[in-house]
């Protein structure tokens, strides 16, 4: 069960806007006392494709440090990974890089 | 206790006895009821299942509505696709097609959300030793036995992963 996708190709006149001055905004996942670990884990790496280690080594820093980024990017990558974190239940939230 | 299996090409295949299965339908009619019912959104299990997306106001107002029908609308479906699995009595025996396998997990989660979050449960209260005596144990029994059934259903799916390549 994998969730990974094909790189997609980008056309020349997009990729500029790649290297805007615009910060990305960051998603952060927040430690909560209900969402049991194991589904965490299986949450991050099925969203975002993270291999195993990665996928657990987030969902620790949000158990011990209370919360972690989990994605970033542009306004709308961030919005669409907000939902789908919402849909599964974690406790999640954007803001604009600082 | 339920039962779960990997069946390769037909699913997760589960059973769940009478009670349990009569207790899952009940859950699930709770958390139809929890979002048909005009409930004021400052409700603390509604703002957990809806969180908002931003400190800034006016961000988490043009999230909800960009996402917040659609949000609805995912959780919706997870119900009725678990609700229609579960028919309508006695003990349940069948195979959850991997399409389903997203619908049972996250309705569990928001099923362990709600039942959490109107308890305040705590860290602390999580990894307590269940007292017989306290009001909260019956909830409490219900939020544990719903996170074993999560945990076994993601044992069980996998179990594929793990058999099949390496990361």
């Amino acid at each position: 069960m994998s969730t990974k996708t094909a790189p997609v190709r980008v056309r020349d006149s997009e990729t500029t806007d790649d290297v805007s001055p615009e910060k990305p905004w960051l998603v952060i996942v927040w430690n909560d006392p209900i969402n049991l670990m194991p589904y965490v884990t299986w949450v991050l790496q099925k969203l975002f494709g993270y291999p195993k280690h990665k996928a657990e080594k987030l969902m620790l820093d949000v158990h011990h440090k209370g919360k972690a980024v989990v994605s970033s990017g542009a306004k709308e990558k961030a919005e669409l990974d907000c939902f789908r974190l919402h849909g599964y239940g974690l406790w999640a939230t954007m803001s604009k890089s600082e | 206790m339920p039962s779960f299996e990997l069946i390769p090409d037909e699913g997760l295949r589960v059973g769940f006895d009478r009670i349990e299965a009569r207790l899952l339908r009940e859950l699930v009619a709770e958390m139809k009821l929890l979002l048909e019912v005009d409930i004021p959104p400052t409700d603390p299990v509604l703002e957990r299942l809806f969180p908002q997306a931003s400190d800034d106001p006016e961000e988490a107002a043009l999230y909800r509505e960009l996402v917040g029908s659609e949000l609805k609308a995912v959780k919706v479906e997870a119900l009725r696709l678990v609700a229609d699995r579960l028919g309508q009595r006695g003990p349940l025996e069948t195979s959850i097609p991997e399409e389903e396998w997203d619908a049972w997990l996250s309705l569990l989660t928001d099923m362990r959300l709600a039942i959490g979050t109107r308890m305040q449960v705590t860290e602390a209260m999580m990894e307590a030793e269940l007292d017989p005596e306290d009001p909260d144990t019956p909830a409490m029994s219900v939020l544990h036995w719903l996170g074993w059934v999560q945990g076994s259903m993601l044992a069980a799916i996998q179990q594929e992963d793990e058999d099949g390549h390496f990361e």
